[in-house]
């Protein structure tokens, strides 16, 4: 299957299948349905800055809110303002990045929960700041703009033609992404996350690599934030929120992180179960959405894009009976400290 | 009756399996070793009896199957296992480790005599009793390691490489220990050894490991008169 | 001058809180390497217990005491069947799973009480005590007093007793721990039971101030993931420093300097924060970690 899926000329066929898929899609659905599609375009660019530096870099960032609201609200200011489309896009990419640049440079050396913990003081400032500066940021209330509309000669109705315009950029940045992950700087990314001595043993310096990864996913929820607002037409203290951070990194993981499929995976799922867990019963959003995100981590710990590599686990594990080849999900060990090391060189002192 | 039964034992950690077959007794009041060299299957050995590492093939001790049993099960039922690494309760005062080691106890007179006796066996330990054991150098470690496992008053001590990395003479100490232990405590003990001639100052009779299989096994005058352990285990 | 020390008593109050929960994020730390973002959910939903007895006509002290052994079942039942799972691999996944935890357990406490805050039943009377020409309020000095015999008891269970001792080895190495016999899964258990008492003082001591409901510590676990973390995650007695500090300096640069209202004060301890773990990256009180190669 895989040897099939490898062939260029498969390949060529699956993403053109693809690209009509997404060319006629909006076309023949329904503006709530566009709406959907172009929201998972929106968070799937959020996700992938996430999973820059979460997954691939593996430093935790519970703070991508604080990237994305910042990205909307200046988006919201400049498009209120009539400034140049372009600017506002610019703008919203640029400022974030800095802002998130300028955090990491100073917390860059911190470790796990602490560097956490700074990141999760991003939304936790954020938000009170939102509220008191209403001229900038529209208060609680939020900023209403209403812009991106469909030009005439189009002949497309507005949520097709921010559905294109969404998801152009999009893939655009999608494609930048994949690059830059499969390139020298995500082997670099790669090998900081498993051990920083090595990585300054080769040269890099995790450091300067973890600046990097927090500018790159700042940049990256700058971004979504614009496409929030070309969609949504709409932003308040709520985008900056930190319940917004933490369900970013679970649908991270959902997913599947350090994948750029397990990227769109995730914003399907972030996206998609609170609108059907609403559906089932309003008032059991919350019930449905935790056990599902607990269910998906008990059977697929690496995430949603390794369902058809556990299938085939499975079914080797089941053709195969006696001695099964499953490879242990991370942490299957039946208590703390059961799992054991083969006979190790070690001379200790 | 054998104390400890170990029969066409195979162990893996992942796929390859590190045991194939391996068989073996200890009686009561036996010391019995395992030799051979780095990666030969000596702490595998051990590990599968603690209940470390998953096997097959079947372990008795005193009778009981305990193979699958989980460490903690095992450890109460007297097996004491000092692990290779020592593993000591670093930030543990090196009372509270000996303290720990006899927490199956229920006699606290018998458990203070001990911590006394242990103390007595290794005057370093009485020196440092108040530390962190981590603040312990190595030779100091594993004395705390082998007095642990005795506070436990097992039946049988487990010791893995007990001269791993420590230098020659500190080491010579520790066995003199041992030996110690041995004749006054009358526990039995397996002892697994890369160096020979230590692990003879104590046991009676061993086996020699190569890549998981047995390749020598017989009595102390035995194995010391053969030209090949001489040379591969005893430096010739 | 009154002012200020009242301030100061009322920072410490809510500081006390912060540090009930702290104090639990920091005993399952110890115990199982990992972080729970749901200790505040778990705790809610144990006050939620009280909360129902209350309402059903149980007096409150029993009420609490119910609750405290719902917490301890509970927690050690989620450590034993969901989170055990996720223990000793990838922190991000074990993270997350407490992440799920938490909207699972919010979800369930909503389902069964709704989202409407609800009246709590208060321990202390509401009233204010006159010291010296301060005014204190009883509820104030009677969480501080809690906070401080909890942390007592923790102590004198940790350094004087044979549980306290299995549970010190089995933090620190808990594969040579079942080596000595301790029954190392029983003892996760509890350590998951305990930390879920605590976070249920801080839920029954907050409740009749923020009115009960599923969210309703959602704001304090973020102040005692910082005090957790400020006292350097391994020192229980550094996160109630810190989660003290913390209430104390909200309070009044809230109330001292202008530019800053009652919404902006929550930046002033995370900025303080901010500076000090770049400072000292192991927190005020947390040792230094040295990773091997």
């Amino acid at each position: 299957m895989k040897i099939f899926l490898a062939r260029p000329a498969v390949r060529i066929a699956i993403a053109a299948a693809f690209m009509v898929l997404f060319v006629v899609a909006p076309l023949v659905s329904t503006p709530f349905l566009n709406y959907q599609f172009s929201m998972i375009a929106v968070f799937a660019v959020a996700l992938l800055g996430l999973n820059v530096v979460m997954g691939y870099a593996g430093q935790v960032s519970l703070g991508q809110s604080a990237f994305l609201g910042l990205g909307a609200y200046i988006a919201a200011y400049g498009v209120s303002h009539d400034w140049p489309i372009s600017v506002v896009f610019v703008l919203s990419c640029v400022i974030p990045a800095a802002v998130g640049m300028l955090v990491a440079l100073a917390a860059a050396r911190l470790r796990g929960l602490a560097l956490a913990m700074v990141t999760i003081s991003l939304p936790i400032i954020g938000v009170p700041l939102a509220k008191r500066f209403p001229e900038f940021t529209g208060g609680s209330q939020g900023t209403t703009v209403s812009w991106l509309n469909a030009p005439g000669w189009s002949g497309l109705a507005d949520d097709q033609w921010r559905y294109y315009v969404v998801f152009v950029i999009a893939a655009v940045l999608f494609v930048l992404g994949r690059n830059l992950v499969r390139g020298r700087i995500g082997r670099a990314f790669a090998i900081v996350k498993s051990n920083e001595a090595v990585a300054l043993s080769m040269g890099i310096s995790p450091y300067r690599y973890k600046v990097l990864a927090f500018t790159i996913a700042s940049l990256f929820g700058g971004a979504a934030g614009f496409l929030y607002v070309a969609i949504v037409q709409y932003t308040s203290p709520e985008t900056l929120s930190f319940a917004t951070s933490i369900n970013l990194v679970a649908a991270m993981v959902i997913g599947g992180s350090a994948s750029i499929l397990g990227t769109i995976l995730g914003a399907a799922y972030y996206i998609v179960v609170p609108v059907l867990a609403g559906q089932v019963d309003s008032t059991r959003t919350a019930l449905i959405s935790g056990a599902l995100l607990l269910a998906v981590l008990f059977l697929l710990p690496h995430g949603l894009v390794s369902l058809p590599r556990r299938i085939v686990q499975l079914v080797n594990g089941i053709r195969r009976r006696g001695r099964s080849t499953v490879i242990d999900p991370p942490g299957d060990n039946t208590a703390r400290g059961t799992a054991v090391e083969p006979e190790s060189q070690e001379q200790t002192q | 009756m054998s104390l400890l039964e170990l029969e066409d034992v195979t162990a893996s950690y992942g796929f390859a399996p590190v045991l194939h077959g391996v068989s073996f007794h200890l009686g009561v009041n036996d010391a019995a070793g395992i030799l051979g060299a780095n990666g030969a299957g000596k702490t595998t050995t051990l590990r599968a009896i603690s209940g470390m590492v998953p096997a097959t093939g079947r372990i008795r001790f005193d009778g009981t199957d305990i193979l699958g049993m989980s460490p903690d099960k095992i450890a109460r039922m007297g097996i004491a296992h000092v692990p290779e690494g020592r593993g000591t309760l670093g930030d543990l005062t090196v009372r509270d480790n000996l303290r720990v080691g006899a927490y199956t106890r229920r006699d606290r007179k018998g458990v203070a005599e001990d911590i006394d006796y242990c103390l007595e066996l290794f005057p370093n330990l009485q020196r440092r009793i108040g530390s962190n054991a981590s603040a312990l150098s190595g030779g100091e470690q594993q004395m705390l390691a082998v007095a642990r496992a005795f506070m436990a008053k097992p039946r049988v001590i487990l010791l893995d490489e007990a001269s791993l990395g420590l230098a020659p003479s500190t080491a010579r100490r520790v066995y003199d220990a041992i030996r110690r232990l041995r004749s006054e405590a009358g526990v039995s003990m397996v002892v697994v050894e890369q160096n020979a001639a230590l692990a003879f100052s104590v046991v009676s009779h061993a086996i020699v490991l190569e890549t998981g299989r047995i390749s020598i096994e017989g009595s102390k005058e035995k194995l010391m008169g053969m030209d090949e352990v001489r040379r591969a285990y005893l430096g010739g | 001058m009154a002012y200020f020390i009242q301030l100061v008593v009322e920072g410490f109050a809510t500081g006390s809180i912060y540090g009930a929960l702290a104090l639990a994020i920091v005993l399952v730390k110890r115990a199982t390497g990992l972080v729970n973002f749901a200790q505040g959910a778990m705790a809610v939903l144990a006050t939620f217990v009280a909360f129902g007895l209350t309402q059903a006509g149980v007096p409150l002290i029993l009420a609490m005491a119910v609750a405290f052994a719902f917490a301890f079942a509970f927690g050690a039942g989620v450590e034993r069947f969901v989170v055990r799972r996720f223990e000793g691999g990838d922190p991000d996944t074990a993270v997350v799973a407490t992440i799920g935890l938490l909207v699972f357990i919010t979800g369930v406490a909503a389902l069964i009480w709704g989202y409407e805050p609800r009246q709590f039943p208060s321990l202390f009377p509401l009233q204010s005590i006159d010291i010296f020409g301060v005014f204190v309020s009883v509820r104030s000095l009677g969480t501080i007093i809690v906070l401080v015999v909890v942390m007592v008891l923790l102590q004198t269970l940790f350094r004087l007793t044979k549980l306290g001792l299995a549970m010190r080895a089995v933090a620190d190495n808990p594969q040579s721990a079942a080596l000595s016999g301790l029954p190392v899964s029983r003892l996760l258990m509890v350590g998951w039971g305990l930390a879920a008492i605590l976070g249920t003082v801080a839920g029954v001591l907050v409740a009749p101030q923020l009115f009960i409901s599923p969210g309703m510590l959602d704001f304090a676990l973020v102040y005692a993931l910082a005090a957790a973390i400020l006292g350097g995650l391994d020192s229980p007695i550094g996160a109630v420093v810190a989660a003290w500090f913390i209430g104390v300096v909200e309070n009044l640069a809230a109330a001292y300097i202008d530019v800053i209202g009652n919404d902006l004060k929550i930046i002033v301890p995370f900025l303080a924060m901010l500076i000090i773990l770049i400072v000292r990256p192991e927190g005020l009180f947390g040792r230094k970690v040295v990773v091997r190669v």
